[in-house]
């Protein structure tokens, strides 16, 4: 138990090389699994849905598939600003199930070995659940948040969610 | 590897298809036979479905399927040359022993063969098998000498030239006669004594369109309707390369604008031809007769009979009526509960019957018919109907309500408490019913299909349930309503009316806004306030009132206008907002905006 937050993939594949998807939000750099990402997307037209979680901005129409979007922001409890030109949706594959996130701004893709992912340090600043946080990447020029959304709803959280 | 060794999977798969197929017209017919016992096509039908199947299993192994299917066809080789008669001591042991068919059959589909106890069943069929069968409490039972001429010479196993020879010139004597056939089966069953009423199924010729109510995903299209949908695809694409150069000369610009508003008119109103087209076509190919739900009913209603005791006809009206699968799977258990219902709580036994005036027999019609883009299916008894008061007292004694409640209410009212879950008249809950689940589940079931539920009763005549349903599930006819400037959907087969009203003309009845509507006071529900919409400053006195119907309830929906009626294709909000209250989904509008569909039923249980 050493560093129970770090998933177990990057045990077995410690100097494999990860690619991440990297992007903004409020200053700081967070990244996902790139295999996670389907697409990302500008800000289409968001219907909202009524008596959701406050951080559940809606759904829009994805070419034809119906999907929700979910603002980290207010997941995070981080102030809001308005959306611009650089604010885009990320759509990802969340246990075969597609979830759309606005995210500040997506910058670049890149590419870490998974023995540069450390653990996250135990006291987490602000509204991110520790949860969803899978460790930190501590590079000489930045530091990057590994994400992992899947876990970013706890049961109960899915619970409620469902059935409110 | 499957742990059946069988070397051709695809053979297994055939004799699977096939004997699912022959199992599932085998109880229909069965039962027929039971009625018409001198009919020989289908005793000859029986007899070759059995004997296929005995065949097809020996060849492929399967030992203990071929023992029972054996002994099945002996006996019924027996009723066939006459030397036996159907009686419904025998039909109990055929329907058992083709029961324990199913079992093995499933079981191979399964992938595991399980050892089943068949001797019980098997030593069952032996009795019908020896020489003095005829003498057992089956030939007992018929009373003395009918006039049914199929069973003379079946009473004399010496003469087993004779009944072939009999059997088809005795047909059409007595089809066209059927009362004098009625005592070959004789007590629980004087079949059609109340006059002979059409002949319940008559054997249809299998018309092979999807015929595995038990294999749900796997569909047989006929090749017709194949090469409709190609030709319809065809098009399609034509059209899409027509729209395709529109749009390269457009951006040529080689065309001016009015020439290009009128070939795009064109185009567009080809292409909506084409795909309603399109649309009607797969909606066809996704149709199934509900005789698929229905066939299996009167196995249900003569061994349900045979227990309580009372003499039930069953008629099946439009059996042939086509109604999309998902639908067809769903409504199967309702009708079961309200089938049990009838004939548990409806008909009475032979004795009350007669001493209320009415016939013996009960009878007990099953109707399916289409009205617009509705189906409906109607189960009605003639038998005692239902006691308003009986029914009040009894959810006066729950607690359910109370007698000031109970006082106030109208008969439709009343009808609604049957819907309660945990509501049973019965004193003591049996095998059949009492338990006060059925209806809940009826509810239940209806509801999830956006149908309504409806019921007529007069006390002594008899009662009627009515349900409403959709046709197909995936593409609905919706009202679009707009409320603060936000687009809902409402399925329009739940939407009974719509009216303008001026807002002041709201009362107040505990907090609840109602409306009075002529003769009813409907309960309304704000969609902005359950909703949470912002309001927008401008204020009205008028406003829109979309009266619902959700299974049995009525309440009208507050909105602020009216948008249109459109055709939308139903598209889920995935597992993560899948139970959001009083939203069934969501729809992509023209402008490919999403809008929500309202769920009206839970929308009732909202607000509560």
């Amino acid at each position: 138990m050493q560093n129970a937050l770090v998933p177990v993939k990057t045990d077995d594949t410690h100097n494999e090389l990860i690619q991440l998807v990297s992007f903004n939000l409020d200053q700081e750099e967070y990244g996902v699994d790139v295999l996670k990402v389907r697409e990302i997307i500008r800000m289409p037209i968001v219907t909202r849905v009524p008596n959701t979680p406050q951080y559940v901005e809606g759904v829009i129409n994805l070419r034809g598939k119906v999907v929700p979007i979910i603002c980290m922001r207010k997941k995070f409890g981080l102030i809001e600003p308005e959306n611009d030109k650089q604010t885009r949706i990320m759509v990802m594959d969340m246990d075969g199930e597609l979830m759309g996130f606005i995210v500040d701004a997506v910058s670049e893709v890149i590419r870490i070995s998974g023995s540069e992912i450390q653990p996250s340090p135990a006291m987490v600043a602000g509204g991110i659940d520790q949860e969803c946080i899978a460790g930190v990447i501590n590079q000489a020029d930045r530091l990057l948040v590994l994400l992992n959304l899947e876990k970013m709803f706890s049961r109960d959280e899915k619970n409620l969610f469902t059935g409110m | 590897m499957p742990p059946i060794d069988c070397e051709d999977q695809e053979l297994l798969d055939g004799f699977l298809a096939e004997t699912t197929e022959l199992l599932e017209k085998l109880d229909d017919d069965l039962i027929a036979l039971e009625k018409a016992s001198d009919d020989t096509d289908l005793m000859n039908r029986i007899f070759r479905s059995i004997h296929t199947i005995k065949g097809a299993s020996s060849f492929l192994g399967f030992d203990l399927l071929v023992k029972v299917a054996h002994k099945t066809e002996d006996v019924l080789n027996r009723l066939r040359k006459g030397e036996l008669v159907v009686n419904p001591e025998i039909m109990d042991v055929i329907l058992e022993a083709t029961d324990l068919v199913k079992l093995l059959v499933s079981d191979i589909k399964a992938g595991e063969i399980q050892e089943r106890e068949t001797e019980g069943t098997i030593s069952k069929l032996l009795p019908f098998l020896t020489d003095t069968a005829v003498a057992s409490p089956a030939a007992a039972a018929v009373p003395p000498p009918s006039s049914e001429p199929v069973s003379a010479p079946g009473d004399t196993a010496s003469a087993p030239v004779t009944p072939r020879a009999a059997e088809p010139a005795t047909a059409p004597d007595s089809s066209s006669a059927p009362p004098p056939a009625a005592p070959s089966v004789p007590a629980t069953k004087p079949a059609a004594d109340a006059a002979p009423k059409k002949a319940p199924a008559p054997p249809k010729p299998t018309d092979g369109k999807g015929d595995d109510l038990s294999d749900n995903t796997t569909v047989r299209v006929d090749v017709k309707r194949l090469d409709d949908l190609m030709n319809q695809v065809g098009e399609l694409v034509l059209e899409r390369n027509r729209m395709i150069q529109i749009n390269q000369d457009l951006q040529q610009s080689d065309v001016n604008r009015t020439d290009f508003n009128e070939e795009f008119g064109k185009l567009t109103k080809r292409m909506s031809f084409v795909t309603s087209e399109l649309q009607m076509q797969v909606l066809k190919m996704r149709m199934i007769p509900v005789e698929k739900v229905f066939k299996k009913f009167p196995r249900i209603v003569r061994s349900m009979s045979r227990d309580l005791g009372k003499e039930v006809e069953l008629l099946i009206v439009g059996e042939e009526t086509e109604l999309d699968r998902s639908v067809v799977d769903e409504i199967g258990d309702p009708l079961i509960h309200l089938i049990r219902n009838a004939m548990d709580h409806g008909l009475e036994t032979p004795e009350e019957r007669l001493a209320a005036g009415k016939s013996r027999g009960g009878t007990l019609v099953l109707a399916a018919v289409h009205e617009g883009n509705q189906i409906i299916i109607s189960i009605k008894d003639d038998g005692r109907g239902i006691d308003t008061e009986r029914v009040g007292r009894k959810a006066i004694e729950k607690g359910l309500i109370t007698e000031e409640q109970f006082a106030a209410m109208g008969q439709r009212e009343v009808f609604d408490l049957l819907f309660l879950p945990g509501f049973s008249t019965k004193e003591k809950a049996t095998d059949l019913s009492g338990r006060g689940v059925g209806m809940d589940v009826v509810k239940t079931n209806i509801k999830k299909l956006n149908g309504l539920i409806e019921i007529k009763s007069t006390k002594e005549l008899g009662s009627e349930f009515i349900l409403r349903l959709p046709l197909t599930l995936a593409i609905i006819q919706s009202l679009l309503v707009e409320v603060e400037g936000e687009i809902y959907s409402i399925p329009l087969s739940s939407v009974l009316e719509t009216i303008r009203v001026d807002q002041r003309k709201f009362h107040l009845i505990g907090g609840q806004e109602v409306l009075k509507l002529r003769d009813i006071v409907l309960p309304l529900i704000r969609l902005q306030k359950v909703f949470n919409v912002q309001p927008r400053s401008e204020e009205n006195d008028f406003c829109y009132v979309v009266v619902v119907g959700a299974a049995e309830k009525r309440m009208g929906l507050v909105v602020t206008r009216l948008v249109g009626q459109q055709e939308v294709a139903i598209k889920s909000l995935g597992n993560y907002l899948a139970n959001i209250p009083g939203i069934a989904g969501s729809t992509i509008l023209g402008d490919g905006r999403v809008a929500l569909i309202i769920d009206p039923v839970a929308m009732s249980e909202v607000c509560e």
